[in-house]
Formats: structure tokens, sequence, C-alpha cells
């Protein structure tokens, strides 16, 4: 098969979805402006942002950083050391050795280190894994880029991701999910950081295909914590479909984020998916009360958790009541022990 | 003693490795291990391989998931 683009070297990608095959260097040019038209389009970015990308080793955070630094954006990473035996060195290994490969040093920040590393913590609070996960990393980006003066905060998250996470909205009936998602959601005063999602026009198989080609070295392993999570679930569906018509996930997710869209209330709607807790960061017997307790979600500007000072629209940010449930469940579990 | 050479697919993240019957297209190869191709990139050493290379006899190919869940 032949390059679509060139029409001379032979094709080593090839993308049904678009109708297209694509040589190595044609690739990179068709990636690149996938990434960079998803930036300009939804205004992700500006020239003179200083970006902290979050990276976790894997392929979709490495690109996304290669991307932004052959951009020209100012960047650096964040590593969030999960504290997960083994599968968090490997991870962190990749993440230092990348930074090091274009000069940089990236952030480092040690969950064992802030007393609470996820599989511990999960045990804990008697909580899955990838939810206490959310709530952490969400805390640590914005803090870090409140802290280093960072103006936007990027993270990895692709098409597949995306529209796995709409799958799941739709399915339930989240309205209120449903009018925050959105590859941009902005900042707020208070020291809300802007969040956005620079990868959302391309696939898992494009960015895996864009670092094997770069000679990105990633971690392949799955985080083993996330074997049973509802999102693969939700991917499997959709990759079925893909399969059968391609194309159908790119449709799906640009149709959703359509203006006229009544399912969305626009990027001013999503202000507050950091700061508001979410059912998952509540105790299952508290759920309901936590969703019901909210001011109106993504009004106005959050205040101060009063344990830390993070933005928050409750009285305590979801980061700082995590911390003090695996607290109180450490010290029941010290008592029993030494009776 | 006639010893039929065979392409060898490798999937490193699920620990196993096939014998298959070649030459054969890098599609039909998936299908038979069972592999969607919306889920995998296929390599061959530093060569990224679209779904229908045809690769060779004595070959060894890796598929590699790209799913990543959480």
């Amino acid at each position: 098969m032949k390059c679509k683009r060139c029409r001379r070297a032979e094709a080593a990608v090839d993308l049904p979805s678009h109708h297209a095959a694509f040589c190595p260097d044609c690739f990179f040019v068709f990636f690149r402006r996938q990434v960079t038209e998803g930036i300009r389009k939804l205004r992700l970015l500006a020239p003179d942002d200083r970006v902290l990308v979050c990276v976790s080793g894997g392929k979709d955070s490495l690109v996304l950083w290669d991307v932004l630094i052959d951009e020209g954006y100012e960047t650096e990473g964040l590593y969030i050391d999960l504290g997960i035996d083994g599968y968090s060195d490997r991870s962190k290994e990749k993440v230092l050795a990348y930074a090091a490969s274009r000069g940089k040093t990236p952030i480092v920040v040690e969950l064992a280190k802030e007393g609470i590393p996820i599989p511990e913590a999960a045990r804990c609070v008697r909580m899955q894994e990838c939810s206490i996960c959310g709530t952490v990393k969400r805390y640590f980006f914005n803090r870090v880029a409140a802290e280093g003066k960072f103006t936007v905060v990027a993270t990895g998250h692709n098409l597949d991701d995306e529209t796995a996470r709409l799958l799941g909205n739709l399915l339930h009936w989240q309205r209120d999910h449903l009018a925050r998602q959105h590859p941009l959601l902005p900042g707020a005063d208070g020291g809300l950081v802007r969040k956005v999602k620079p990868l959302w026009r391309v696939s898992e198989v494009e960015t895996a295909a864009y670092g094997f080609l770069k000679g990105i070295d990633y971690v392949t392993e799955e985080c083993p914590m996330s074997f049973d999570a509802t999102s693969l679930v939700y991917k499997e569906a959709l990759s079925r479909i893909e399969d059968r018509m391609p194309g159908t996930r790119i449709v799906f997710y640009k149709g959703f984020l359509d203006p006229s869209n009544p399912l969305r209330k626009g990027p001013e709607a999503a202000v507050a998916d950091d700061a508001v807790p979410t059912p998952e960061d509540a105790p299952a017997a508290d759920a309901a009360r936590a969703t019901e307790v909210e001011p109106e979600e993504g009004a106005g500007t959050p205040g101060a958790c009063a344990s830390c000072g993070a933005p928050t629209y409750a009285e305590t940010c979801s980061f700082c009541r995590l911390k003090e449930r695996v607290r109180k469940a450490r010290s029941l579990r010290a008592e029993r022990i030494s009776r | 003693m006639y010893n039929k050479r065979m392409i060898t697919v490798r999937l490193p993240q699920k620990k196993k490795e096939l014998d298959l019957p070649g030459p054969r297209r890098v599609m039909d190869l998936l299908a038979d291990a069972g592999v969607r191709p919306t889920t995998v990139i296929v390599t061959q050493g530093k060569k990224l391989l679209t779904k229908d290379h045809r690769v060779e006899d004595g070959a060894t190919i890796d598929v590699i998931s790209v799913v990543s869940g959480g």
C-alpha cells in the first residue's frame, strides 16, 4: 500500500476512519496537523501559555508532550508517582528518560510522601482505585499548576478516552457530567487553572503509531489497578463499532461538541469540573447527599478549602476529605491492632 | 525431515506467543489471534505494518495493544 499523501513511499499507518494511509514522514505531518487543528478550533492554547503537561509514562501523555515541545510551546512535565509497586517505578523511568532526551526535568509528586499512595488509600476507604486516583490527580494537577504559575494544564486524553466517557455518561444519563464534558475546562478566579485535552481528535492507534515511529519509549503495560475499569467496557463497545463502521467515533464526538447540541451548555459550564466533588469522591452512603448539597455546579467563583486552601465549592475540598477518611481508617486499624 | 517455517506472533502484554502458518496478511493473522485491528499496532523490528501488509514465513511480529484504561 502506497502513502496517500506523497504517493511514493510505502505506507506504515493505515487509518480507515480517514480513508487514508501514510508513510512515516507524511503521518507525522498528518498527526501534528490533527493536534494543532484541535487546539486551534477550540482555542485550547495560546502561543504565550505556560503549559503543565501531565505525564504518566504512557503513550498519550508522552506523545502530547513531544508534539507541544515541537510546536514551540513552553512546557514542563508533571509526573505523579501513584505508589503502585513496580508499575510506578517503571512508569517514572520512562518519563525521566523521555524528559532527559528533550533536555527537561519533570516535576515529580510522590503520593507515598504525601501520605496517600493509591493502593493503600483505596484499601483504607474501600473505594475503587481509579476513583481515588482521579480525585488525587486532579488536586495535584491544579495545585502544582497554581504554585508554578502555569497558565494551563494539559492531559493526554485522546478520542477513544473522550468517546468512552461520553458513551458512559449517555448510558447513565449523567446530564450534569454531559454538560461539563469538553476538551477545554476553563479556569476560574480562586486558583482553578484551565485544563485542556489537545489530543481529542486523535485515536489511541494514532498516538501509539506516532510514539512508535518517533522512537518514544513509553510504558506499554496497563496500570494493574485499572483491569476492571468501566471505561474499558465502553472502549471495547466503541472499538467493535469502529471496526465495522470506521469513522463513527470522531463523528460521535464532534456531533456532541457541536454548540447547537442541547446536551451541552458549552465550556463555561465546565468551569468547576475539578472543584465540584463527584459522587465517586464521597462515601457510598453520602453519594446522593454530596450532589444535593453542592451549590449550582460551575457557577460563580469557587471558595477556598478550609483545610488546604484549594479551590472548592464545598467547605473542604474532595482531596482533603479523602485524606481525612484515610487518616481515620488508619487510626482505627492501629487501635484494633493495639487491642 | 521437512520442517515448515511459521510466522511468530508475539503479544507481549498478554505474555503470549503464537506460531501461525504464512505467508499471510497482518489482518488475517490478527483475526486468527483473536485481536481486533482497531485496538493494536503491529510492528516488525523497527517497522510499523499496515493491516494489509503480507508477512512472510519465518518472520516475527509484535502485536501491541494500545488500549489504556482507568
